[in-house]
């Protein structure tokens, strides 16, 4: 059942998305990605195409306010990629072209060993964490307290993943539990500093990307190696935190339901129904319209679907899974909103 | 017909009845193991569970002993992978796990494949494969490799960002008759389709048999683009593999 309508007035797309995240009464389900809506649609319609819509502030800020000034979504979120602190680190960036996500070139690791690990002093000036800084800073001047800002700041295991390589660091969680556990907590640094930097620039929510995905390793993993960390993410970064993470996630919901994270950003390869019931009402869930075969492949009625399946189980915010394939329709991300609208308009008219 | 009290080795043993239900594999499983001497099943178990340094020596004993490097590599090496992906399937095991036995798989292999390769002994089959242009991801990839060596191909790894024009000079040089594409987001699947086309282009198309896999990519998919089918997960791609080049178990 979802919390809306309870004697609640009308709300702002900024106080919707905010009541969503504390599962408090909402006038309707906010429409929200926590990863990314730019395409490249979005892209041509206001002059702010890839790459350097991720690394100059200005045509960071305008290709995110997209999403509430052309599609109608609840929220702005500016970071479209997962590679700005990486870079800030250190890790080469495959920068690529206007079609496609720039990438952590993880063939070419730069740390080995636990000691590798220094967060440099330029890390929150470098210009892809500066670039994140400012854009933050333009929309909250632009839109003052209209529509949610959400802010990324990447997880430790994604950064282990970009900083190792994704085989020498699984290898590593296996081989040297202690030294992984130790790689953590010296990357937290990294998610902390970037995430209080967002905050402080005008930032209502984080999304924390950190990619323990059931496709890649088991839910006794997350609870073993993410779990506190986790907690101490949702305790140190002082407004709601979206945890996102990919692929097949049921097995792990109970220990990132124990974390206090405000949200979970979830896949569509997990079922609704059963995920709110894994959630109990202690994080909310966010999601689940699934991106390659839904979005990008078919049409505003299938995308209704997916949409009023995630209100029927009483999700808190619906959206995309993830960050949405750069070549998806607009027509099907503008469905979402309307589909939303018109749910609620239909049950409110059978109460 | 083999039965489970026929296997010598307690660990395989409680392998089979604890992670393989499907029948048919519990069967062929057993079967294989039954006809397998204990020196190999001692290779399968240790390679199950990613002890690399006493497969490298396990494998060394059972060669100094005299015992064949196909036997070896068939029934301790590549029953041993044929466990482990049975356990990955099914998720019993994950990917930090597989990695850990794929490598132990290749501890023994560093001495089998010398001498395979001086006897003249041809693999199952070769495979190039690839992630494609504008992508950098390479776990699945790389998972369909170690699953594909595990079964006794050979496979030739392009890498990542691989484009079209080094799919072809591959294939064209190893004279592989199967090419894998791999693609993990959804701005680079489109790279399938045109690599396929240069392959049209090229007049190789009927040369070689193209598999295509990866989180985003559906059997629709790769129908669409023209590909010769589609695996979605490792142990998919080597029976792919294997149905698309016709290939009958040594064993």
């Amino acid at each position: 059942m979802n919390m809306q309508s309870q004697s609640v007035g009308p709300m702002n797309s900024r106080q919707r998305v905010l009541a969503a995240l504390r599962r408090e009464p909402v006038d309707r389900t906010p429409v929200c990605n926590p990863t990314s809506v730019a395409t490249v649609e979005l892209m041509d319609l206001v002059d702010a195409p890839f790459p350097d819509a991720n690394r100059i502030p200005e045509l960071m800020a305008r290709l995110a306010a997209t999403s509430y000034t052309e599609l109608g979504f609840d929220s702005i979120m500016p970071v479209f990629s997962i590679i700005q602190e990486s870079s800030a680190l250190g890790c080469k960036v495959q920068w690529e072209q206007k079609d496609n996500w720039p990438t952590v070139k993880m063939r070419e690791p730069i740390y080995q060993d636990v000691d590798d690990i220094q967060i440099p002093a330029d890390f929150l000036t470098h210009q892809d964490t500066r670039c994140v800084i400012d854009a933050i800073k333009i929309l909250r001047k632009e839109f003052g307290n209209e529509v949610a800002i959400i802010g990324k700041t990447m997880g430790p295991w994604s950064l282990g993943y970009h900083c190792f390589g994704v085989e020498p660091f699984l290898l590593l969680s296996l081989d040297n539990p202690g030294k992984t556990k130790a790689c953590l907590d010296k990357l937290k640094e990294a998610t902390i500093q970037f995430g209080l930097a967002q905050i402080e620039a005008g930032a209502d929510a984080l999304t924390l990307p950190d990619h323990a995905t059931g496709d890649l390793v088991s839910g006794e993993y997350y609870e073993r190696y993410l779990r506190d960390l986790h907690i101490e993410f949702a305790e140190k970064l002082a407004v709601p935190i979206i945890l996102h993470i990919c692929g097949k996630t049921e097995d792990r919901m109970e220990f990132i339901a124990q974390t206090g994270m405000a949200a979970f950003h979830y896949d569509s390869k997990n079922d609704p129904v059963e995920s709110m019931r894994i959630m109990r009402n202690r994080t909310s869930l966010v999601g689940n319209i699934n991106n390659p075969e839904t979005l990008f492949s078919k049409g505003p009625e299938e995308v209704r679907k997916e949409v009023i399946k995630n209100l029927d189980a009483g999700v808190q915010l619906v959206g995309p899974e993830c960050a949405i394939p750069l070549q998806t329709a607009i027509e099907n991300l503008k469905e979402i909103p309307k589909a939303v609208k018109e749910w609620h308009k239909e049950k409110a008219s059978q109460n | 017909m083999a039965e489970i009290a026929d296997i010598t080795h307690e660990f395989i043993r409680q392998e089979i009845e604890e992670f393989i239900e499907r029948p048919e594999e519990r069967q062929r499983t057993i079967n294989t193991f039954a006809k397998a001497r204990p020196e190999m099943q001692a290779i399968a178990a240790a390679l199950i569970e990613g002890e690399n340094d006493i497969v490298d020596q396990l494998t060394r004993q059972a060669l100094d002993s005299g015992i064949e490097a196909l036997e070896v590599m068939d029934y301790g090496l590549i029953a041993g992978m044929g466990i482990v992906g049975i356990k990955f399937r099914q998720n019993f095991i994950f990917v930090p796990e597989v990695l850990a036995c794929a490598r132990a798989m290749k501890a023994g292999m560093a001495h089998i494949e010398p001498i395979l390769s001086a006897a003249g002994v041809e693999p199952i089959g070769t495979v190039i494969m690839g992630t494609v242009k504008g992508d950098l991801h390479d776990i699945g990839k790389n998972l369909c490799i170690m699953m594909l060596r595990g079964s006794g191909f050979v496979v030739h790894d392009l890498g990542v960002d691989t484009s079209p024009d080094k799919f072809i000079e591959a294939v064209e040089e190893t004279k592989a008759p199967l090419l894998g594409m791999s693609a993990l987001l959804t701005t680079t699947m489109p790279n399938m389709g045109k690599t396929i086309e240069a392959f049209i282009d090229a007049d190789l198309r009927d040369e070689v048999k193209i598999m295509v896999g990866g989180a985003p990519v559906t059997q629709d998919f790769a129908d669409d683009m023209g590909a010769d089918g589609y695996g979605k997960d490792a142990l998919a791609c080597v029976a792919l593999a294997k149905n698309l080049l016709g290939v009958v178990a040594r064993s």
